[in-house]
């Protein structure tokens, strides 16, 4: 069985600032990796290349069928087809939420599926709802995401995600912009998805969590994989001395 | 002013207001399309050149000198009374319009540019990342949010319209201020005529303020209404 998501010597640069230097990384279908590194080591970049939001310099991208190599750092027309498609096949769910802020809470989860999907209307709303029920957050379906508290919001964004019906989901560090107290409503929510046996790739600064609830972790440094592993491994047993200092300086801070 | 007096000349100016309201909506109409266009053509470099350039002529002189330009000058060119294009031209009407229309896209297009500018970046990243092509995100994520945030200043620039048709009563039409000019050459009761054609301009700009403000809040009612 192919990968859901796999990613071979992916390279991006910004100037003179080479954030990713040649990243290999496959998710299998009901994995759940979770990226870890400073800030500045390339997680969020490489995170965020798969549906191309940043197109990477060289390398490949593939998700399910479909299959990328840009090069020069933007995509063609024809590509631009490729990536839409591979990017239906992906929910995403972001730092700062991203709700759309002129449509309530159900019509920023039927969005996609209604206008790209083209599914029938009343079919979506129907999933929609039971993926409000699943996120605590059926009563404030016809709520604006400018009343909601930002976890709230978050696991709106997180329903929405779901209602494309992905293959895989990915976070891009999804309770850094939350209330410390706001951040745990938010993790059980991700952590029920993983029970369910979803394939997800998430960024995270919460270790804990992510000793927790993925099967394998990759800590990146400086563009590259440093190390990569079961949680135990990587959390308990680094290799590599960079990891290692990453790792107990976050659970010192912690303690 | 008798009463008698004031119902005649109201009588007579609002003979007027149909030409009023057809060169306000339909100025507003093609300014709005065109100002549309012309934040468009920003997305290329010389496209942003010519529309910065467009929107510099246009809202920079006044738009009485735009009418003379375009009723009076065109006509001094042979190859404009010579082409298909010139029973318009000869027409007061078309000349104003067409004034009116180019005035107002400047205008607009800055108020338009403003509230694309105001589009939250993610929220657009969201919607491409759904995997919408970029005229749905337009259509259904960055024109929404961008009307909804231009609607305060745009509503400024409807009533301005419908004020700014008043410029027109020059090149000889008779909507309400050049009736009203009319009769005060008959008549001579200046101050009288000219306050009920002011009268008749007010209440449309009330009429367009309630309008809007009531627009504003189906529109964004999550600025209006407590958490539920």
């Amino acid at each position: 069985m192919q990968p859901a998501i796999s990613v071979k010597n992916l390279r991006k640069r910004f100037g003179d600032n080479e954030v990713l230097r040649g990243i290999d990384m496959a998710a299998q279908d009901g994995e759940v990796i979770t990226l870890i590194g400073a800030s500045g080591s390339g997680k969020s970049t490489l995170l965020r290349s798969i549906p191309f939001l940043e197109i990477p310099d060289s390398g490949s991208i593939t998700v399910g069928d479909d299959h990328l190599a840009p090069t020069g750092g933007h995509l063609s027309r024809r590509e631009e087809v490729v990536a839409r498609r591979m990017r239906g096949h992906l929910g995403f769910v972001f730092q700062g939420f991203n709700l759309w802020p002129h449509r309530t809470v159900l019509e920023n989860v039927i969005e996609a599926p209604i206008h790209v999907q083209k599914r029938p209307r009343a079919e979506c709303i129907e999933e929609a709802v039971a993926l409000l029920d699943k996120v605590g957050l059926s009563e404030k379906r016809d709520a604006w995401p400018a009343h909601l508290s930002g976890g709230q919001q978050q696991r709106v964004a997180i329903a929405r995600a779901l209602a494309q019906r992905p293959r895989a989901i990915l976070f891009d560090e999804p309770t850094s912009a939350l209330d410390p107290e706001l951040v745990g409503e938010v993790l059980k929510v991700i952590r029920a998805l993983a029970e369910d046996g979803r394939t997800m790739v998430i960024v995270t600064h919460e270790m804990g969590f992510a000793r927790e609830v993925s099967s394998r972790t990759i800590f990146l440094n400086q563009g590259i994989i440093e190390e990569e592993g079961t949680p135990d491994q990587v959390f308990g047993n680094p290799v590599s001395d960079r990891c290692r200092a990453f790792v107990s300086g976050h659970f010192d801070r912690n303690r | 002013m008798s009463m008698d007096f004031f119902l005649t000349t109201m009588r007579q100016l609002l003979a007027g207001l149909p030409l009023t309201l057809n060169l306000g909506i339909l100025s507003l109409f093609g300014g709005g399309c065109l100002a549309l266009l012309l934040n468009l053509m920003r997305v290329t470099r010389t496209g942003n050149a010519v529309a910065s350039g467009y929107v510099f002529l246009f809202r920079g002189s006044p738009l009485l000198i735009q009418i003379f330009m375009i009723y009076y000058g065109l006509a001094t060119f042979g190859f404009v009374r010579h082409s298909f294009l010139w029973p318009f031209f000869r027409e007061p009407y078309w000349c104003g319009l067409l004034a009116l229309i180019l005035n107002d896209a400047a205008y607009t297009s800055e108020i338009l540019r403003g509230g694309l500018r105001a589009v939250p970046k993610g929220a657009v990243e969201a919607a491409r990342v759904s995997g919408m092509t970029w005229p749905t995100v337009l259509r259904r994520v960055i024109l929404p949010i961008a009307f909804r945030q231009a609607l305060p200043a745009y509503s400024s620039e409807v009533i301005s319209m419908l004020k700014a048709t008043a410029l027109v009563s020059t090149i000889t039409l008779m909507e309400v201020t050049g009736l009203a000019r009319a009769l005060v050459s008959e008549t001579w009761r200046a101050v009288e005529i000219f306050l009920c054609a002011a009268a008749i301009y007010l209440a449309l700009s009330l009429i367009v303020t309630q309008a809007t403000a009531w627009l504003e809040r189906r529109l964004s009612p999550w600025q209006f209404e407590g958490n539920r």
